[in-house]
């Protein structure tokens, strides 16, 4: 809808700009600038944990490494469970997108679980000194940033029932999923950091 | 061409036009046209630029004599944190923002902004933080007092124990702010990228558009370290963590990196959406190309990278080793070379130019002055052993504000007298705005020149009193100060009476080279809606005949008859 | 869009490149004047480092007056001489950039920033004053003096600052404690920074001294006074409500009148030392405790000398 005088000479092709289509970058650009939020508290832990005078809270000698080791390995399998569900999608298979895509969020809230239940058994609280304060805040970060992933994806399940619902495309589905593996990533850097790099002073 | 009535079709139009005088309703809503926001944006940051200027004339008042007898001096350190905060949270970033949104799709021949109802809501963002921060007046305690750099242990300290504290309100205000800039960061940077009329190749685009980006990109790579930071010192503060609490093994020093990460690169936000204010400026009122272009838009993004590894440079007295002093004073000084190559191409765009001194120009002209000044100080200051004397001392405040106010806070000035026609429809008052000018120019200088001294001769900062030797200098800088207080009345006078009856505007009123310039004045909702033109030559051509646009006759009468 | 530009001519004109030539030895010699004159924009110059850091002031003040006048002085020129005629609404020059001057423009700052980070260094590891810093437990109940590292190349030392909201305490090695401190002349004197509660700044403008003060660590800082005379140490890092009186004197004093004080000192009886914030505070409380959220003043220190604050100080 133009005001413009309709009977002006047109010497020209007028051009148009898309209005939309711009979701998906728009979110690997907010994925971006989120991970430097989790790379600053990366660096805040490696950066305390190499300068504390005491690193470990009074009677803390470590962490165990078995239950968060099979949580990881539920979490990172998860990430290809859901790859394979957009693969279904992709095939307009919607009844094994979802199975895949309903088992990608049982996987993760599996490890919710398991995180909750490490937490309940751990022998020293957010206040326990430096330690205690970085790995809650990095674990709780990053379970808050599961805890999200599951509803999104919950979000795209409810949706994938709604006729048409991927006439236009699968953004919803592709941006939840990058989420997820991004989610992935920082599990495992953190498991890294928290479990394995453990000071044997 | 004097008419003060609206055309009548223009009220009527299925997308009424953003900047109509009976349509002020609009602004109190959710709407997701960007120049409506853009508005938002620049009305909320002037309003609290005379919160946080309010503040600053109790604190001139104080320091006008040594002794802290006008206020208690913990009310003393709540003013000048909390006009610290106002100032940059709730003016500097979000009239850059309301910039943005007008003149980032206009600029490029885009409709709106990539996510326009994103963009309404990192805009109503701002008036919830601001009434975060200022609730933090009436708390028990008072508000935040220690300083807008928040360090730990002080910051942390809650004398009167209570949750919910000034301090507390401080850091939600800052984390919602954080939110609400990083959404419009991923808007401003998707419209760019993506949003941009045919022909117009990133080489094509004006160096506004090449400075908000660079810009944004800051506050994407940056912020984030910032919401790091805070989230720690308020587990800090409320939850009893020892992130920075030496007591429970944290470190002071840690809340600085995260602090400064972001805080460094916020001031290279800042300045270069004015950088880019001054490139359009000059080219205009000289009526000439922009003397080396390309260098000046690359060097916007070679600011935004030096700019992200300088922040220990705040940091030099902190206890930082020499190694580490030494990378930084490296880093810091090279920031000055795309500085330079930016003011050195103003100035070759001034030579053999025809100048015409309009409140714009002046305001550019004066800013630039101001900055040199204020760039040489900033390089004074990335030498350690010169840091080291004069850092946390009144040469620091004098220098900051010489670039914050003298430079960028000129450059909004000259940006909304600029483009005031084109978004409002109607010219503003040219004699009251060169009264502005002078009142702000001489109050400025008086205010914060002699300031350097009193910092060389020891003079701290934060103080609310201070040895009777640093009088004069205080004297003269108050008296300057309340000048600069009284410069608000002629700029209000003129922006509130020049949008209620100022003349007319026609598209073109400085007969600019731009896409924005081929809008009606206002623009309508969508800018060219479907008639988008076709980029064919780069920005400012000025003098060399060739058209910016094809078929660019069509466009200049479509805009006339609109 | 026609061009109603003026033709550039081709070459510079004679008059021109003289103007130029004139501008800029005008200018070398204006700056020239304003970098002698900055080192009267200093205070007294008390140590040895103050000669290397207002040395190295100059320069930068003799450069940036350099470029500040010469823009300055351009952008008035064009404003003068390249104003538009009332009603002329044509184009100016339509140059578009020059590659060599950009690169030049380039080139020269760069080469000059980089020499000046060079001096900066420099000046930096010669004063080399700064030592290591020491984190300590203070849960496990050490103190800084347990993991103080001097400096080996003392003269005199180590003497322990202890800041505090709102005073100062030294230390001495022979355990006198006082409220001023006393330095012997043309002696390098290490200090062990410590705090209490907060950061602070040890800041001696007279010295071109600082340095934050951290909490949980003890920072070893070496300073050699050049100058007798009485200057002022403030605290330069903000540390809460009473912070702009947490400020007292430095003494130099020649090495006999400083052993004389100090033995005196040693005979005196410990009596409270300066802490301008507990009559504040008081006045404050007595007045129904108006005003925002602050902490009590620690007690002011027990010391052998609380010093003479009415004293004038040089800087």
């Amino acid at each position: 809808m133009t005001t413009a005088n309709p009977d002006l000479p047109l010497n020209h092709r007028p051009g148009h700009i898309k209005h939309d289509g711009h979701n998906l970058t728009g979110f690997i650009i907010f994925l971006c600038s989120e991970s430097i939020i989790f790379l600053a508290f990366f660096s805040g832990f490696a950066l305390l944990k190499i300068t504390a005078p005491e690193w470990l809270p009074e009677g803390v000698e470590g962490l165990e490494t078995r239950l968060p080791l099979i949580n990881t390995v539920v979490l990172v399998s998860s990430s290809f469970v859901a790859y394979f569900a957009e693969r279904y999608l992709h095939k307009e298979n919607l009844w094994g997108f979802r199975a895949l895509w309903l088992l990608t969020m049982a996987m993760g809230t599996y490890f919710v679980y398991g995180q909750y239940v490490e937490w309940s058994h751990l022998p020293f609280a957010l206040d326990s000194g430096v330690f205690g304060g970085t790995f809650y805040l990095l674990t709780g970060f990053h379970g808050l940033h599961v805890i999200t992933g599951i509803l999104l994806m919950a979000l795209m399940l409810f949706r994938s029932f709604r006729p048409n619902n991927y006439a236009k495309g699968e953004m919803g589905v592709t941006a939840v999923s990058l989420f997820w593996h991004f989610v992935d990533v920082i599990w495992i850097i953190l498991y890294i950091l928290i479990y394995v790099w453990q000071r044997t002073t | 061409m004097t008419s003060t009535n609206y055309d009548p079709r223009v009220l009527k139009a299925l997308h009424p036009v953003p900047g109509a005088p009976d349509n002020w309703k609009r602004f109190f809503t959710f709407n997701t046209d960007a120049k409506v926001i853009g508005i938002q944006y620049i009305a909320l940051a002037l309003f609290f630029l005379l919160v946080g200027g309010l503040l600053a004339m109790v604190m001139r008042g104080e320091l006008i004599t040594p002794p802290a007898d006008l206020v208690d001096p913990t009310v003393y350190n709540g003013l000048y944190t909390m006009h610290g905060t106002v100032m940059l949270f709730l003016f500097l970033f979000p009239i850059l923002n309301g910039f943005n949104n007008l003149l980032i799709p206009t600029m490029i021949g885009a409709p709106d902004m990539a996510f326009p109802k994103v963009n309404a809501a990192a805009f109503w963002l701002v008036p919830v933080f601001g009434v975060v921060l200022m609730a933090s007046f009436f708390v028990p305690g008072g508000p935040a007092s220690s300083g807008w750099w928040s360090y730990p242990p002080v910051s942390i300290q809650n004398p009167l124990g209570h949750f919910i504290n000034g301090q507390f309100l401080w850091i939600l205000a800052v984390a919602l702010s954080g939110v609400s800039s990083i959404m419009g960061a991923i808007n401003f940077v998707t419209t760019i990228i993506r949003m941009r009329a045919p022909g117009m190749g990133f080489f094509r685009m004006p160096v506004f558009v090449w400075t908000a980006w660079a810009a944004q990109t800051l506050q994407l790579v940056g912020l984030p370290a910032l919401t790091g930071g805070a989230i720690m010192l308020l587990f800090d503060l409320s939850f009893g963590t020892s992130f920075f609490r030496p007591e429970g093994g944290g470190d002071p020093v840690l809340y600085q990196h995260f602090f400064w990460f972001y805080s460094h690169p916020a001031v290279y936000v800042m300045v270069l959406p004015v950088f880019g204010i001054f490139s359009e400026l000059i080219t205009v009122y000289s009526r000439k190309p922009l003397f080396g272009y390309k260098f000046v838009a690359l060097a916007s993004f070679v600011i935004t990278f030096l700019g992200l590894i300088v922040w220990v440079h705040h940091m030099f007295y902190s206890g930082t080793p020499q190694w580490m002093r030494n990378i930084f004073i490296v880093t810091t000084m090279l920031i000055a070379v795309p500085t330079g190559v930016k003011v050195f191409a103003w100035l070759g765009t001034l030579w053999g130019g025809k100048i015409r001194l309009t409140t714009p120009m002046l305001f550019v002209l004066g800013g630039l002055v101001n900055f040199i000044l204020g760039g040489i100080t900033g390089i004074m200051l990335g030498t350690a052993p010169v840091d080291i004397h004069v850092g946390n001392t009144y040469f620091v405040v004098a220098h900051f504000h010489y670039v914050i106010f003298n430079t960028i806070g000129f450059g909004i000035f000259a940006g909304i007298y600029h483009w005031f026609p084109k978004f409002t429809g109607r010219m503003y008052y040219e004699g009251l705005g060169k009264v502005h000018f002078l009142l702000t120019f001489i109050g400025a200088t008086l205010n914060w020149l002699p300031l350097h001294w009193a910092g060389l001769y020891g003079m701290p900062r934060r103080v609310a009193s201070y040895d009777p030797e640093f009088a004069i200098w205080n004297v003269i800088a108050s008296i300057g100060a309340f000048m600069v207080g009284v410069a608000a009345i002629p700029f209000i006078l003129n922006i509130v009476s020049s949008w209620a009856r100022g003349a007319k505007a026609p598209p073109n009123p400085w007969n600019a080279i731009g896409l924005e310039w081929l809008l009606p004045s206002p623009p309508p909702a969508e800018n060219f809606e479907d008639d988008v033109p076709t980029v064919i030559s780069g920005p400012y051509g000025y003098g060399l005949g060739q058209p910016l646009v094809e078929d660019e006759e069509y466009y200049v009468r479509r805009a006339l008859e609109a | 869009m026609t061009s109603t530009a003026p033709k550039p001519s081709g070459g510079l004109p004679v008059r021109l490149l003289v103007v130029v030539l004139v501008a800029v030895v005008l200018d070398a010699l204006a700056s020239l004047q304003i970098a002698r004159a900055s080192l009267g924009w200093l205070p007294v110059p008390a140590s040895t480092a103050a000669p290397y850091v207002d040395g190295l002031f100059q320069v930068e003040v003799g450069i940036g007056a350099f470029i500040f006048l010469g823009c300055t002085g351009f952008i008035l020129w064009a404003v003068i001489f390249n104003r538009a005629e009332k009603y002329d609404e044509s184009d100016g020059l339509p140059i578009e950039g020059n590659p060599k001057l950009e690169i030049t423009w380039t080139l020269i700052p760069f080469v000059l920033v980089m020499v000046l980070a060079y001096q900066a260094i420099h000046v930096s590891e010669t004063l080399a004053a700064l030592g290591p810093k020491e984190k300590y437990d203070l849960e496990s109940g050490s103190s800084p003096t347990t993991v103080e590292r001097p400096d080996v190349r003392q003269s005199y030392g180590p003497i322990q600052v202890l800041a505090r909201q709102w005073n100062w305490e030294f230390v001495y090695p022979n355990g006198v404690r006082s409220s001023e401190l006393h330095l012997p002349i043309d002696q390098r004197a290490n200090f062990q920074l410590s705090s209490e509660d907060v950061i602070h700044g040890f800041y001696v403008p007279a010295f071109r001294l600082k340095q934050d003060i951290i909490p949980g660590s003890v920072i070893s800082y070496s300073i050699t006074p050049t100058r007798e005379g009485r200057y002022r140490l403030r605290d330069s890092h903000f540390s809460g409500a009473y912070f702009s009186q947490n400020q007292t004197d430095v003494v130099v004093q020649s090495a006999d009148a400083f052993q004389a004080w100090l033995d005196q000192a040693a005979r005196s009886p410990l009596v409270p030392g300066l802490s301008q914030a507990t009559g504040l505070y008081a006045d404050r409380l007595a007045k129904g405790d108006k005003g925002w959220a602050t902490v009590k003043p620690a007690p002011p220190p027990m010391v052998n000398d609380p010093g003479t604050p009415d004293a004038p100080h040089e800087a």
